[in-house]
């Protein structure tokens, strides 16, 4: 059977001699991983379409529920050739890809996702060949990107007070929830949250990424839920990502 | 028993890379019509090549010795060298006519698979660019032309141009014998940008 849709491709892994596995995230499929002939062959008819971040219309060809179908063709949408050269851009995106690998099973289609992805990358790319004529701020670009993923996914902390019983209260990462002093565990260790950071998470869950064009939200701010968001994932992940042994500026 | 013992060597061949049953059978038997001798050094060179076989203490390519047969060949131009990411990239790279000497990284940079710089011989690089008994005057890097050999080449640049030595990536283009028509954006806009005088 062969089917036709349109990915973003967010790793490819060398396979045998000359092939690759390529895993792409789908607007119609979700994550889903296809198997590629020769890519890497100079003079492979795939080119750089199986490049990481690549936005391409794939054809693939395989039996109903094959869950490594052959990848037969790639027709790139776009590139995102310059997000994929910055290094820092190239890090960052892998550190949120790792995450995404973690959190969302493959498989299950999820438009939101696609599209906040496909978004993120335009406007790196925008910023990367500096046609972007607003600044935009990366820091609160990933961070709002991030926030985004994860209220989609179902795993953004409720940040605004007592998870049990509406008092003010402190973050902790072990419970993955704000808490009052009477409802908090005996030991566990809480993070200090401001207001400021409060109330650009509580908006960041349902903001478009366009936002940032007009709310730019301090670097303390952007620190502090960064710092916030890494614990508690560590948390939810019962785990360190693999992205995490890099020094992301 | 023969059955066994054909069946056993098909199952070994086919482990390399490249060579499915057919292929496999095909060199099984023809190893089987072989003088002893002729298969029996097959085997030794094999055998050899794992007992001995080491990476070069100066620039990582295989070597028998402390040092590999390049980086011990006086002859050669030490000023310059080329950066690869494994070895089995030097045999091309030789092909050119090239003199210098190399530097294999034993990998490329990739976050999702945790490879770190730590885990590359970039840090061994830096130590033998700095080392001015080395007089090295030029280093190319001749990582792949895809995502993470790219990011290699960056990172290895951004730390060595300050140096203040002639850092040089090899040229991104089209496949010489191919034809325009097929040639994907992002490679056609990298040959632009690499375009040169006639
Ligand atoms: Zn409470
Ligand atoms: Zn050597």
């Amino acid at each position: 059977m062969r089917f036709k849709t349109e990915g973003i491709v967010l790793r490819a892994f060398n396979y045998g001699e000359a092939d690759l596995i390529v895993t792409y995230l789908t607007a119609d499929r979700g994550i889903i991983k296809g198997f590629a002939k020769s890519p890497r062959k100079i003079k492979s008819r795939f080119g750089s379409s199986l490049e990481p971040f690549t936005h391409a219309r794939v054809s693939f060809w395989g039996k109903e529920h094959s869950n490594l179908p052959k990848i037969v063709q790639s027709d790139i949408i776009q590139p995102f050739s310059h997000v994929r050269e910055d290094i820092n851009d190239f890090l960052r995106l892998s550190h949120i890809i790792e995450l995404l690998l973690s959190l969302y099973p493959e498989g299950i289609s999820n438009k939101k996702i696609f599209y906040l992805f496909l978004q993120c990358l335009s406007y790196l790319e925008q910023a990367a060949a500096q046609i972007f004529c607003a600044e935009v701020d990366k820091n609160a670009l990933y961070l709002l990107f991030k926030i985004r993923l994860i209220a989609i996914l179902g795993y953004a902390p409720m940040l605004k007070q007592c998870g049990r019983c509406g008092q003010r209260g402190l973050f902790y990462p072990s419970e993955g929830a704000v808490l009052c002093v009477r409802c908090a565990p005996i030991g566990a260790r809480p993070m200090q949250t401001s207001k400021a950071a409060v109330s650009f998470y509580e908006h960041g869950l349902t903001w478009p990424l366009s936002n940032l064009m007009r709310v730019k939200p301090s670097a303390d701010i952007v620190g502090e839920l960064i710092a916030l968001l890494d614990e508690h994932l560590r948390h939810v992940l019962g785990k360190e990502l693999k992205t995490a042994g890099f020094n992301i500026r | 028993m023969s059955q066994g013992i054909v069946e056993n060597l098909i199952n070994e061949l086919m482990r390399l890379p490249g060579i499915g049953r057919k292929t496999a059978q095909r060199l099984c038997f023809f190893i089987l019509s072989m003088p002893e001798e002729d298969a029996r050094d097959i085997a030794k060179a094999i055998i050899e090549l794992k007992e001995k076989a080491r990476f070069c203490q100066v620039c990582f390519n295989i070597a028998e010795d402390d040092e590999c047969e390049i980086c011990r060949d006086k002859k050669r131009d030490s000023k310059k060298i080329c950066v690869v990411e494994e070895p089995s990239n030097l045999a091309v790279i030789e092909r050119t006519g090239y003199r210098g000497l190399y530097h294999v990284l034993l990998g490329a940079l990739s976050p999702l698979d945790g490879i770190t710089p730590e885990r590359l011989k970039i840090g061994e690089l830096i130590e033998r660019v700095k080392d001015n008994n080395n007089n090295v005057e030029e280093v190319i890097i001749a990582t792949n032309p895809n995502t993470k050999g790219e990011v290699t080449a960056r990172y290895i640049g951004g730390i060595l141009k300050p140096l203040g030595l002639r850092v040089t990536r090899i040229a991104y283009g089209l496949p010489i014998g191919g034809d325009i028509e097929f040639a994907d954006e992002v490679t056609m806009a990298k040959a632009m940008e690499g375009r040169r005088e006639l």
